[in-house]
């Protein structure tokens, strides 16, 4: 079968076919029903394809059989033979799924209600807490993050000092186990402030935190214990903690298994960090936040360290920053060369999730290109988080997560997801807002003018 | 009796001998207004032995006089009797004949006034504050007697009657120099009244005026009650006490007892002293007052300078915080980044404000308040002094100002006839860096500070220990023991072998202690005889025996080269070191005060401008123009259309306005790839407002203002420009159901508060529903204040408005029956009852009048509904729902009432109220017929309103210029507005953003924003005032790091809070 759908505008009245602009087409799935096992192959032709990896196709074609990409190429270079579906797209925009890093997206339904929190768990050091068994695959936040483009994420406890391990997941599935992208990629580490605030006379007022060298020797002595459990051929009991922290370190010549995540905005804080991974010896370590990263750029560059920055679309924090110095960020962080990705923790970090596309499009506004900005969403993401080799680009042989957008993106005003595919399977872009505006939206079409 | 053990009697001076003599025979006779000698029955204190009658004059004799800050009388004396002075003048006390004197030789000396400090909290106990036990507490708590409603309100309090001077206070303040404040305590709002008090040691002679003074402040200080919690329920709380005490005074025989009210009315007439805390509290004090016909006296705390003209414009006089900024450590350069521009410039310009204000003609005293030590107020003060106030206004702030503040004139702050005698003595011009405070005549009562030292010790001795000929260098020290070191007198003068002696000398009994090596120390006591000349006595050597000793010292040895130069060489670098301060590179004030502020002189003026060729949204009846232009002029839109029309031949243009074209400086942009919108309204915001968001003491709070707390000075505003935000509705938060009214502002960079404010805008009211309102997620604690439940919710809205419309009435009904009034009885006094003026349900009368609009906070349907027939029954429309977050469920019945909505574009998942949000519920309500917008409730979001506009394109499809009125037109329609702003349109204010793109899309930055014609924001601009800063900053931390403090504190923290509709707790 061969589904021609139009996207140029001059084709207005097939439209009505798309099923991008009319959700409703999709009622047969009204419980948002993860998409099936790809069965036929896909191709897309006549967009422009957004790689991830910098380059952009335009006029392209992109196949895709067995959930996995095999034709990533100009429109007049492809068999059009090979496949089974055929998706004209011209005009339209094709992107590599975008990455949510650092989410608690699944772990929270509704924020003031204690119920539904789930990021939190009690205790300083808790490295053995799993975020992915917590992964609510059915929130009803999920799909609606998917609508704009989002597709896959990286689950992330909070709180304490070591907040527990992360996974990155997909976003269409029916369960945890079947969203699972990477199990336990890396542990989370909220490193101590050096100087912290009391409030006095009115004032705020700074000053080294008395308890800082305390807590760095906590977390320095967990640190060597872990290191020595894991070199351990044989240890005596089973510690839950220790073992959850054996894959951040080397195994003879093979490097650590996970990342260590570090969550510090300070420049002080960030200084710190370096010296802390030189210290440990720790093969990968990512800073997340880093909103003072701009000012240590090439001792994180010479420490291989990459920076999950923090929202562009937050305040600055002193009065006389500039006033875009957070939109700035990652074109400031590409300009020094160090490894960046673009991720969305901040104000209401779960909903926000869908507009992760518009916090790079705010650093195209203010310096990234444009290839750069997806970049930020995708292939550079993989790599920080370790899965780049199977996701975060279009590439031949790599897993097909893909959208298609009638627009651009980037941009609130074009972002207009109309095709989503996991592993080939396609995504009902549905969701419960949908359907709540489907539902109200025909009760009124069916009143009477006013 | 009462003198016996008096602490007077410990002290020690020169004239000891004859202050006590003096205090024993002198002291019983009272104070009488021109020193009667026949008061003596008159004190009530029974005599323990002989009766004090204070019969002697005592005369400080030869000095210079310094009767006030203009008058000096050279070789003068002034003359003291009693406690009183009783002659001032040139030459010698001439008495009358037999009368004893006691003349004090002060020649030399220069003598003041004692200094008068008109700010002080001396003797009053720290009000007690009732441990916190987490509930909140409605009702008041800490008194069960006939006292007003609210704890914060202290009007009974009598500072005089708790008076009670502590010797350690008391002390530090006569050590300044001072020698009488007046005194209140500094706890609530109505503080109560104060007492002017000398600084002697007895509180029955330091009281000298009990009632001198009222006090306010705008801090709750230890009430406990939940009311007020923000400083605008502060303010409205002052305010309502005003009109209660007004409402109250009518009654011969109340039927509710209020003595705070009585004691208010009863004080009405007394000066008004107003602690505030920085300029703009000064100003939010002044329109207080001048509500009630008061003018405060108010405190500054040291930045009037920051807008000396809106100062000097309230008429009030101030009192000078000499309490200036530290310097801050700023040396780890990332820590440094915590010191804000503001507080650099302010560091370095706070000790020019005295200076500045004074000259500026306000009048001004200064206060010791801040400061503990003598030390510290007076490095201060000559600070003040060498940054540019004069040594006059110094003295007069110090004295004939404070006094006359409050009533005093008469008894304190000059040298005549009459007045307490309080006289500094000085040992030259008080504000000389040298000058040393000798002595503070208190009421007549020698407190001796710092004796003039009676001989010179330092020089060479030739020392005879025993037998032993040793050499003795002593050197004076500014403090303390002189040094002293000694040597073999065999050896040269200054041997390189001198060794250190200890030496210590007590008036003129002297223990020196000589270590000699190999034998050990010698101990010697001694006098010092013949004008220090010679020094004799007897010691013990380190074997146990004694031995007699003397020394003798030496002429002065010749003047030696090097050694001379080396003190000169040392005066010149001070002098150098003057002459810089002299003309030191001063930062400039700029509006605002801090970051991205200019000066007066570089601040943007109006322009006449002509934007060619642009793409013009309009938002009004013409819709997009592609290769459109506008002119604007004299902050309106003159024009707006296509360059072919000839409406905008700007000839003709001009002409309408009786204006020559040529006359007007017409500039001219090119508009080529521009796009031109109107200003971005924010329908609901929290800038620019301080000290608390929320008055949530209780449910209705329908009395405060947010248009009273009004911030100028927030770099939101900047931060908004820059995203072409222009104007907003600052919104009292949703902590209760009625919540305050709104302060609609533009946000004009560089303006005053009241500058904020879009004069004739109509006046707005926030309410609020759901969650917030019942206190869902406040904590455990918080289950006391009606409402709980969405059920209570609408019972306070009934209950309400019903007493507003009673309220309405019973005003009608008055007002008829003062109209009925017989001629007669009106002659008579014999008038109706007047109704209390409540500003509560005032307000909430104007809602019901259609006078007053409703911003209502809100989610679900059901309470949407429920407050639409509340509006309905009570006869008034609902104006706007803000969040709004269900409407798209009842736009038809939206629609019906007439009510608008002002959206968040996507937000949901915070509270369980809005899990049925969806963000297309802007484009539901505006697809039935709903005036809908899009606000933002968040500072960080504001600034890309634009884009949270483009969201109705993406979600729901509304046309590109329909989506862009939801950030501009439909708010203005919301804020009743939109006949001034909101579109592009002639006559029109001139708000409007150039952008780079379209304005819908994330790529649009703004160019420049336009407020009134102003152009307050410009890219390129932009670029200039971050260089600017930079430098600024990176001069004032080179300075700072050059400040001599031994000391440096840390850097600050500076985030101001940032608030939000739940924002509850804030410090006020």
């Amino acid at each position: 079968m061969r589904v021609l759908l139009p996207f140029s505008p001059s084709i207005v009245p097939l439209l009505a076919l798309s099923l991008a602009l009319l959700p409703c087409a999709l009622v047969a799935q009204p419980n948002l029903t993860p998409g099936a096992t790809q069965t036929e192959s896909v191709l897309i032709v006549g967009a422009t394809a957004h790689l991830g990896t910098g380059d952009v196709i335009e006029d392209a074609a992109i196949g895709f059989s067995d959930g996995v990409f095999n034709f990533v190429g100009r429109r007049f270079a492809v068999d059009l033979k090979r496949y089974v579906r055929v998706i004209e797209a011209h005009g339209a925009h094709i992107y590599p799924g975008f990455i949510a890093p650092n989410s608690t997206l699944g772990l929270m339904e509704v924020a003031a209600v204690r119920a539904t929190v789930d990021f939190d768990e009690v205790g300083t050091f808790n490295p053995h807490v799993r975020s992915l068994i917590a992964y609510n695959a059915s929130s009803d936040i999920t799909p609606t993050v998917r609508t704009n483009g989002v597709l896959l994420g990286q689950i992330t406890p909070r709180g304490g000092t070591i907040s527990g391990t992360s996974s990155v997941v997909h976003f269409d599935a029916w369960n945890w186990e079947d969203a699972v992208v990477s199990e336990d990629d890396g542990l989370h580490l909220n490193w101590p402030s050096t100087h912290h605030k009391h409030r006095k006379d009115g004032k705020m007022t700074i000053g080294r935190q008395k308890s800082y060298d305390q807590r760095l020797t906590e977390i320095t002595n967990y640190f060597e214990r872990a290191r020595a459990h894991h070199l351990s051929s044989n240890p005596p009991l089973t510690d839950l903690p220790m073992r959850a922290m054996s894959g951040l370190f080397a195994s003879g010549d093979s490097p650590g298994s996970q990342t260590l995540f570090v969550h510090a905005q300070d420049a002080k804080q960030i200084a710190e960090i370096i010296r802390f991974k030189r210290a440990m010896n720790l093969d990968r370590v990512v800073l997340v936040g880093g909103q003072d990263s701009w000012m240590l750029a090439d001792p994180l560059r010479e420490n291989n360290i990459a920076v999950m920055l923090l929202r562009t679309h937050s305040v600055p924090r002193y009065d006389e920053d500039d006033v875009d110095l957070c939109y700035r960020l990652p074109a400031l962080l590409e300009a020094e060369g160090v490894q960046y990705c673009i991720q969305g923790e901040g104000r209401m970090p779960e909903m926000n999730t869908r507009n992760l596309p518009f916090f790079a499009g705010t650093a195209v506004a203010y310096g990234l290109e444009y290839e750069q900005g997806v970049r930020a969403l995708t292939l550079s993401t993989a790599r920080i988080l370790g899965i780049e080799s199977t996701c975060g680009s279009i590439e031949q042989g790599k897993r097909a997560i893909l959208f298609i957008s009638s627009g651009d993106a980037l941009d609130m005003r074009t972002n207009d997801v109309t095709h989503a595919w996991i592993d080939g399977r396609q995504v009902v872009l549905d969701n419960k807002q949908i359907q709540l505006y489907e539902k109200y939206k025909a009760k009124y079409d069916a009143q009477p003018q006013y | 009796m009462y003198l016996a053990g008096h602490p007077l009697y410990a002290m020690f001076s020169k004239f000891s001998a004859f202050t006590l003599l003096l205090l024993t025979f002198g002291h019983a006779l009272l104070m009488g207004q021109t020193v009667p000698l026949s008061s003596v029955s008159s004190s009530t204190f029974p005599a323990n032995g002989p009766a004090d009658k204070h019969l002697v004059v005592e005369v400080l004799e030869g000095a210079s006089v310094h009767v006030d800050a203009d008058v000096v009388i050279e070789q003068g004396h002034v003359a003291m009797r009693d406690g009183r002075i009783v002659s001032v003048g040139a030459g010698p006390y001439v008495g009358s004949a037999g009368e004893p004197v006691v003349r004090h030789d002060a020649s030399g000396q220069h003598v003041y006034p004692g200094l008068v400090d008109v700010f002080s909290d001396l003797g009053m106990a720290k009000a007690k504050r009732a441990s916190w036990d987490g509930k909140p507490h409605y009702e008041r708590e800490d008194s069960q007697a006939a006292l007003g409603w609210n704890g914060a309100l202290h009007s009974e309090f009598e500072a005089a009657a708790v008076f009670e001077p502590g010797a350690k206070r008391t002390e530090a303040l006569r050590k300044a120099g001072f020698g009488a404040v007046l005194t209140h305590r500094r706890d609530g709002i109505d503080r109560g009244t104060g007492a002017w008090v000398t600084l002697a040691d007895d509180a029955h002679r330091a009281v000298i005026a009990p009632r001198a003074a009222r006090a306010h402040s705008f801090s709750k200080g230890s009430s406990r009650q939940q009311y007020p919690s923000s400083l605008m329920g502060s303010i409205a709380l002052l305010r309502q006490t005003y009109h209660d005490a007004q409402w109250y005074a009518q009654f011969d025989r109340p039927l509710e007892r209020n003595i705070s009210l009585e004691a208010f009315n009863a004080r009405a007439g007394l000066p008004t002293i107003f602690e505030t805390s920085g300029w703009q509290d000064v100003l939010r004090a002044d329109r207080l007052c001048d509500e009630f016909g008061v003018q405060s006296v108010f405190y500054d705390r040291g930045d009037a300078y920051q807008r000396l003209d809106e100062v000097a414009a309230t008429g009030g006089a101030l009192i000078v915080s000499l309490k200036f900024p530290e310097a801050l450590d700023v040396s780890d350069p990332y820590l440094a980044r915590l010191v804000s521009l503001k507080e650099l410039k302010h560091w370095e310009l706070a000790p020019y404000n005295p200076g500045r204000v004074a000259a500026r003609g306000i009048e001004m005293a200064l206060t010791m308040h801040g400061h503990d030590a003598a030390k510290s107020f007076w490095k201060a003060l000559r600070k003040a002094v060498a940054c540019g106030l004069s040594e006059r206004d110094a003295l007069a702030a110090l004295t004939t100002v404070p006094a006359a503040m409050a009533g005093a004139e008469d008894r304190l702050g000059r040298l005549a006839v009459g007045l307490e005698a309080n006289v500094l003595v000085a040992s030259g011009p008080l504000f000389d860096e040298k000058t040393k405070l000798r002595a503070n005549w208190v009421q007549g009562t020698e407190h001796v500070l710092q004796a003039e030292p009676e001989f010179e010790v330092a020089g060479h001795y030739s020392l005879n220990l025993g037998g032993r000929d040793l050499m003795l260098r002593v050197k004076q020290k500014k403090e303390g023991h002189p040094k002293a070191e000694w040597w073999p007198a065999e050896e040269p003068a200054l041997s390189d072998s001198a060794l250190k002696a200890e030496l210590s000398i007590a008036g003129r009994d002297v223990v020196l202690q000589i270590h000699i090596e190999g034998e050990g120390v010698f101990r010697l006591n001694g006098n010092i005889y013949k004008n220090s000349r010679i020094w004799e006595g007897r010691g013990e050597a380190p074997d146990g025996t004694w031995l007699d000793w003397a020394a003798l010292r030496q002429p002065k040895p010749r003047p030696k080269g090097p050694e001379q130069a080396r003190p000169d060489s040392l005066e010149g670098a001070q002098a150098t070191a003057t002459n810089v301060e002299a003309a030191p590179e001063l930062g400039a004030v700029t509006y605002p005060f801090g970051a991205y502020g200019t000066t007066l002189e570089s601040a943007p003026l109006v322009e006449s401008l002509h934007i060619q060729g642009a793409t013009v949204w309009t938002c009004g009846p013409e819709g997009k123009i592609l290769g459109g232009d506008v002119i604007m002029h004299g902050g309106r839109i003159v024009a707006v259309g296509t360059a072919m029309e000839p409406v905008l031949d700007p000839e003709m243009v001009f002409g309408k306005y009786g204006l020559n074209v040529q006359g007007v400086n017409l500039q001219v942009l090119n508009g080529a790839g521009l796009h031109v919108t109107p200003g971005i309204i924010d329908e609901h915001t929290h800038i620019a407002a301080t000290r608390g968001i929320n008055e949530s003491g209780q449910a209705s709070s329908a009395e405060v203002e947010i248009g009273s707390v009004l911030n100028s000075e927030d770099v939101n505003i900047y931060r908004h420009l820059a995203g072409g935000v222009t104007a907003g509705q600052v919104l009292h938060g949703s902590a209760n159901p009625i919540g305050g009214q709104s302060g609609v502002i533009k946000f004009r960079w560089g303006a005053d508060p009241e500058g904020l404010k879009i004069k004739d805008a109509a006046p707005f009211i926030k309410f609020a529903l759901g969650e917030n309102v019942k206190q869902s997620n406040w904590g455990d604690h918080q289950t006391v204040r009606f409402p709980q439940t969405r059920m209570g919710v609408e019972q306070v809205f009934y209950d309400h408005f019903h007493r507003a419309s009673e309220y309405g009435q019973a005003w009608s009904d008055y007002e008829r029956a003062v109209a009925s009034t017989t001629r007669r009885n009106r002659r008579l006094g014999h008038l109706p009852i007047r109704p209390r003026i409540d500003l509560e349900l005032a307000c909430l009368l104007e809602i019901l009048r259609s006078e007053r609009f409703v911003t209502c906070h809100s989610y679900r349907q059901d309470e949407i509904n429920m407050l639409m027939h509340v509006a309905d029954s009570m006869g008034f429309r609902m104006n706007t729902f803000t969040h709004i977050l269900e409407g798209y469920k009842v736009a038809d019945k939206m629609r019906e009432h007439g009510v608008g909505g002002s959206s968040f574009s996507d937000w949901w998942a915070y509270k369980f109220e809005v899990k049925d949000a969806i963000p297309y519920n802007g484009a539901l309500l505006w697809q039935n017929g709903v005036v809908t917008a899009f606000n933002s409730d968040d500072r960080e979001m504001a600034r890309r309103l634009n884009q949270e506009a483009a969201k109705a394109v993406k979600y729901g499809g509304v046309p590109e210029q329909e989506a862009l009125k939801f950030v501009t037109l439909n708010p203005a329609i919301l804020l009743h507005l939109d006949h001034r702003i909101g579109s592009l349109e002639p006559g029109k204010d001139a708000d409007l953003v150039i952008w780079n793109d379209n304005p819908l899309s994330i790529y649009a930055q703004a160019q420049q924003t336009f407020v009134d014609g102003r152009r307050l924001f410009d890219i390129e601009r932009d670029l200039e005032l971050r260089a600017t800063m930079r430098a600024e900053r990176a001069r004032l931390i080179q300075k700072m790091l050059d400040d001599p403090a031994e000391s440096k504190p840390p850097p600050r923290e500076r985030r101001g809070p940032h608030y939000h509709c739940d924002t509850v707790n804030d410090q006020i």
